[in-house]
């Protein structure tokens, strides 16, 4: 298994990191939340 | 007034005081013993063990935190429990004096994080062996150290070996390993010495990406995508070669001995090498009444505090008994007893133990650090305010109902850094809850590599230092 270059270039492409950043957190706040944190 | 004592201030003991001190310290008496005076946040240790970070920046004073929330701190060595009634106190070895102090508790617990068993395998770690270890800060700067002068080796020209991974058949905390190895490969490839070296994972899980947890899985696009793929491509981008299902068994001056599932013997050269111990549970004594040893009411053989679990459920039946795992981290003979973090006893390993046919159990233990730490704390924390204030629990939550973030760095700049982001749900597979062979929730799982992990992971060092700090707004942020 390899990432392919089309992979390689969006991890490293600022402009959608940034927007994956935004995402990531938003997803990590909703899952704590989906949790059961009783 | 009611009597809590926490033992340890990791990251479960830690959060346990901040929830505790919050709520009731101010009417009841909170104290946190410990024997080191600062917390130390752990995830950040793997840029100490390259030289990337000081080591100052990933602690801090915890006195000045509990003074604010009126918890009381004794710098002191646990060293004996005695839980009966009409006892119920700790006695502790003050660090510096040596004096003996005793504390009363009323409700306990124990939260110390694990006893480094460098022991168990001969020749490993950087005290009485070969290798180095980044779980305790003192270890992570010796490993900084030694890393540093093997780069001055490389400038010269020489070429060297590098094994980074796992130092017993039963390590876990597989998670923290990857990070280094990827982390000293960029740090490598930074310096321009890439070439100089050959790196090797050697891991006792069954797979690649296993990390303990029986691997990661998530759809994406109506694929499921596994660890396994996924950590054998970063492997492949980077050229570190892996050797995975191997127990190492013995350490000399530059060679590891190990097995591997099918039982075959091997040594491997290596001129540094970082591998984890295995974890015990911390020597405390379990003292009676009567003055007897009752460690069997409290702990399993390997140490770790006896929980509401399921024990001794055979492996197959185990991974269909989600309810096996403990909720309420209570001890079932001593009810004002509770331990979180890493010292609660699981019911069983959560990936596939193996035995091969020298008899030596191959079996990546279960991690319970970090988030699913301080989760555990503070349902200890809350359930043991809710036994103070009303006499009943109300707080539960199983690894095998709890979500799990992970953020393995590949490298802390945040420039060309990267790391890769994992989410799972829940923590230990619940087959009962997600009817799938994996048992996990594949749409809210998640597994992703890029430069945006590098910031998470900067952004989450200094947000859980103000949480652990207890600066305002600290509860906003989940454990």
């Amino acid at each position: 298994m390899e990432f392919s270059p089309a992979e390689k270039f969006w991890m490293n492409f600022k402009l959608y990191q940034l927007w994956r950043f935004v995402v990531l957190n938003y997803k990590i706040l909703a899952v704590v939340a989906k949790s059961k944190r009783s | 007034m009611a009597k809590v004592l926490i033992v340890g201030a990791g990251f479960a003991g830690h959060t346990a005081a901040l929830y505790l001190g919050s709520r009731i310290g101010r009417k009841h008496e909170v104290t946190v013993i410990s024997n080191r005076d600062v917390f130390a946040y752990v995830p950040s240790w793997v840029w100490v063990g390259v030289g990337h970070m000081k080591p100052e920046q990933t602690v801090f004073k915890l006195k000045p935190v509990y003074d604010r929330l009126n918890v009381k701190f004794v710098h002191a060595a646990a060293k004996e429990i005695h839980p009966d009634e009409g006892d119920q106190y700790v006695l502790g070895e003050e660090v510096g004096t040596g004096k003996q102090v005793r504390l009363d508790y009323d409700y306990l617990l124990i939260a110390p994080g694990p006893l480094l068993n460098f022991a168990g395998t001969p020749g490993l770690g950087p005290e009485n062996g070969f290798t180095q270890s980044i779980c305790s800060l003192p270890h992570s700067v010796k490993t900084r150290d030694s890393y540093l002068a093997l780069c001055e080796r490389m400038k010269k020209g020489e070429k060297v070996k590098i094994v980074i991974g796992t130092g017993h058949p039963g390590a876990t905390c597989q998670g923290a390993a990857f990070e280094y190895i990827v982390n000293v490969h960029k740090d490598l490839v930074k310096k321009g010495l890439r070439d100089k070296a050959d790196i090797l994972w050697l891991s006792n899980e069954p797979a690649l990406g296993d990390f303990g947890v029986n691997g990661v899985q998530v759809k994406r696009n109506g694929i499921v995508q596994k660890s396994a793929e996924f950590i054998q491509s970063v492997f492949n981008d980077h050229g570190i070669r892996y050797q995975v299902q191997t127990g190492v068994t013995k350490v000399e001056p530059g060679k590891i001995h190990w097995q591997n599932y099918e039982g075959e013997e091997g040594v491997t050269d290596f001129d540094f090498a970082m591998l984890i111990p295995q974890f015990k549970g911390q020597p405390f004594k379990y003292i009676g009444k009567d003055g007897a040893d009752i460690s069997s009411k409290l702990v399993n053989p390997a140490g770790f505090v006896l929980v509401d679990g399921k024990y001794g459920l055979p492996y197959p039946e185990l991974i269909q008994t989600p309810d096996a795992w403990p909720a309420r981290y209570q001890n079932p003979t001593y009810k004002n007893v509770f331990s979180a973090g890493i010292a609660f006893a699981p019911p069983g390993p959560i990936s596939k133990p193996f035995t091969n046919k020298n008899n030596l159990a191959i079996a990546a233990a279960p991690p319970r650090t970090g988030m699913v730490s301080g989760m555990i704390g503070r349902v200890a924390a809350l359930n043991i305010v809710d036994l103070i204030n009303k006499r009943e629990m109300t707080h539960s939550e199983r690894m095998s109902e709890m979500v799990a973030a992970c953020v393995a760095s590949m490298g802390d700049s945040l420039l060309d850094g990267n790391a890769v982001v994992i989410v799972m749900y829940p923590v230990v597979p619940n087959r009962n809850k997600f009817a799938n062979e994996f048992g996990r929730d594949l749409f809210t799982s998640h597994l992703e590599m890029g430069v945006s992990g590098a910031w998470m992971k900067f952004m989450l060092h200094h947000t859980f230092i103000w949480k652990f700090k207890a600066l305002p707004g600290w509860k906003l942020i989940p454990e």
